[in-house]
């Protein structure tokens, strides 16, 4: 194992709830400065893994390692480093409804920084500018629309400019437009400042364009079906389900 | 030891990464080096700053250019492009020059994206203060448009319930059954703790004062008159409005809150049909009961404090028999119903009223409860001044 190499590890790692086992025994590494793409069905566990992934849900067996720390057993001031060192995009956004914009993204630098309030703000305001809400700092989240709550949930992520961003269906419920900004953003933000994303996607053309590596999970084999470059995947993977997902084709046509 | 995670909160400390040299009175330089991050920038940022304003006022801004050196920088990430771009928006604003040097290409698209700079730093337009007059008009509007929804809503609330008197199989039994457990059931410990301690303190302080008349006897009567007629309706009610109101409308709110409320109206259902009456009638239901249940518990308190003062059981009991009319019992009990009636529905109603975002369910629980409050109060004097009059 190269720490220096990896910016994720997952060993033996099995994933569910109690007695309901939704992944079994994933083994995998997400290489620094890769955007690395989670793939599969509704409910095959996608989210979960990311979860257990950012140490928000201990997993059933296993590790996680975050550039070589395990943050399944890491405890306190320990565990807050490592969580420091990544940024988390929720599915809904999961923006603090109180606050406006720029104070959403400003929070987390008032416990991590000792920048002033204008240098906060300003930083703060290069974040929305990435993702295209500037004009919307002084705005509440709920003034604004779905795809915006998420954008803006994308720039808290990046608040402290964290090395590993893991963002839950970031494209989902935008526009083409702005999900092509979107994925420019992210090529920008990997290729240049080498941050490391892992993203849970369905978004096809994101897919395509922005991923270097995808893993697909699928409900039944409870496990990694498919794992490599996306477009290598969709032209000559023989597995049946891949073909599928990557081709949009019809359950019903498929057998 | 591989350079596995970076500790930036400790890194900061160590070597500037970014120092300020003037070469002479027209020319100076920003030299950034090392790693160059949100924590390692805190303080040298404001330094920076500082200095270049103080150079800026003594050369007057005119023809002072700047050099931003980046050319022994290992890693930088976005704080650094803040701080970049603070400088020379300062730079721009005296009129000076600015010019980057040493910079890695691979950061120039993404420096390209915050292009142009000055809508980073919006014009801070302090927020127009309403004067006395505008704010007490809005205030005024605010609680007209309260009374217009409480009005409406009433409206609504009757129609609905003649509507599912006569639809009765169409009512939402489960929801209400639920509620009816939820209000009722689940409140007869608290309602027979406060109810107990009313009655204890009632008597008590009653049998002090008439103890010098040596009037103690008349303490049961009184006491149970008080308990049937007022207390115990009011301490239930206020009970009501703390736990179920409270409880209404948070659950409405949230489920106003994700659009549920809208996909039943969508649906072409009553949200007040669906939502209202099954709580409301739930309300109609417990209130009376729970009523009863502290009337008993009160009196049964105050019988036992009167055993301190000497009397037994059956005078309590005889002189009790002798005030309380079942008439008092009926009048209490159906001042408790009316209370059950506004307490759930005024939870429903701020419940439906919720805005949006968690804070608001919040708002719309306390608000259900203080208004809850007021309409008991409110119920509660209308009723004093009919018994008055008819002498129920």
């Amino acid at each position: 194992m190269d720490a220096l190499d990896n910016a994720i590890d997952v060993q033996n790692l099995t994933v569910g709830y109690g007695s309901n086992v939704l992944l079994q025994n994933l083994n995998f590494s997400v290489k620094n400065g890769e955007i690395f793409v989670i793939l599969g069905g509704s409910g095959c566990g996608k989210s979960s893994l990311l979860k257990n992934l950012f140490g928000l849900y201990q997993p059933l067996t296993g590790d996680v390692l975050i550039e070589g720390q395990n943050i399944t057993t890491a405890q306190g001031a320990e565990r807050q480093k490592i969580m420091t060192s990544f940024g988390v995009m929720y599915q809904q956004g999961a923006l603090f409804g109180s606050m406006n914009l720029l104070d959403n993204v400003t929070l987390f630098m008032e416990e991590y920084t000792q920048l002033t309030r204008d240098q906060m703000n300003l930083l703060a305001r290069c974040k929305l500018d990435l993702v295209g809400l500037l004009p919307y700092e002084t705005y509440m989240p709920s003034e604004i629309s779905g795809g915006m709550q998420k954008r803006a949930a994308i720039a808290r992520a990046m608040a402290l400019d964290p090395k590993i961003l893991f963002l839950d269906e970031p494209s989902a419920g935008l526009d083409p437009i702005t999900s092509a900004d979107l994925d420019s953003t992210i090529l920008d933000l990997s290729k240049n400042l080498g941050f490391t994303f892992v993203i849970v996607s369905h978004e096809l053309a994101s897919i395509y364009s922005i991923a270097d590596k995808v893993i697909m999970l699928d409900k039944d084999a409870k496990g990694i079906i498919a794992e490599g470059d996306p477009k290598v995947l969709r032209d000559t993977s023989k597995d049946p389900r891949v073909h599928q997902f990557f081709n949009r084709i019809m359950s019903k046509d498929a057998a | 030891m591989p350079m596995s995670i970076s500790d930036p909160i400790s890194m900061s400390i160590d070597t500037p990464v970014a120092v300020w040299s003037q070469l002479d009175q027209s020319r100076a330089q920003v030299a950034l080096s090392g790693v160059v991050n949100v924590y390692s920038l805190a303080g040298v940022w404001s330094e920076v700053r500082q200095k270049q304003t103080a150079w800026l006022a003594q050369g007057g801004g005119k023809a002072q250019s700047l050099l931003f050196d980046a050319s022994k920088v290992s890693s930088l990430d976005g704080s650094a492009f803040a701080f970049l771009i603070d400088v020379e928006e300062a730079q721009q604003k005296a009129g000076g020059q600015f010019e980057i040097q040493g910079l890695d290409p691979k950061y120039q698209p993404l420096l390209q994206e915050f292009a142009p700079i000055s809508n980073l730093f919006p014009d801070s337009t302090p927020k127009p203060k309403t004067g006395f007059v505008v704010s007490t008009g809005m205030a005024a509007q605010d609680l007209l448009d309260d009374a217009r929804g409480l009005i409406i809503f009433t409206g609504h609330l009757t129609a609905d319930l003649i509507w599912s008197v006569r639809h009765i199989n169409q009512v939402r039994w489960g929801d209400f059954v639920n509620a009816a457990v939820q209000a009722g059931i689940a409140a007869l410990p608290i309602v027979g703790l406060v109810a107990f301690l009313i009655g204890v303190i009632l008597s008590f302080q009653a049998a002090i004062g008439m103890e010098q008349f040596g009037a103690v006897s008349f303490v049961g009567p009184l006491a149970a008159l008080g308990i049937v007629r007022e207390m115990g309706p009011l301490i239930t009610a206020i009970l009501l409005a703390g736990r179920s109101s409270a409880a209404f409308a948070a659950e409405i709110g949230t489920m106003t809150v994700n659009s549920e409320v809208d996909a039943l109206v969508t649906g072409g259902l009553s949200p007040i049909r669906f939502l209202v009456v099954p709580r409301v009638l739930a309300g109609i239901l417990v209130a009376p009961i729970l009523t009863l249940f502290a009337d008993i518990v009160s009196i049964f308190s105050s019988m036992l404090t009167m055993q301190i003062y000497g009397i037994p059981f059956i005078n309590f009991y005889n002189g009790m028999l002798a005030a309380v009319d079942v008439e008092d019992i009926l009048s209490g009990l159906l001042k408790a119903t009316l209370f059950g009636v506004v307490v759930s529905a005024m939870g429903c109603l701020r419940g439906m009223q919720t805005g949006t975002g968690a804070a608001a369910v919040g708002i719309s629980a306390t608000r259900a409860v203080v208004s809850s409050i007021v309409m008991i109060v409110l119920v509660d004097g209308i009723f004093a001044y009919i018994s008055y009059r008819t002498g129920f």
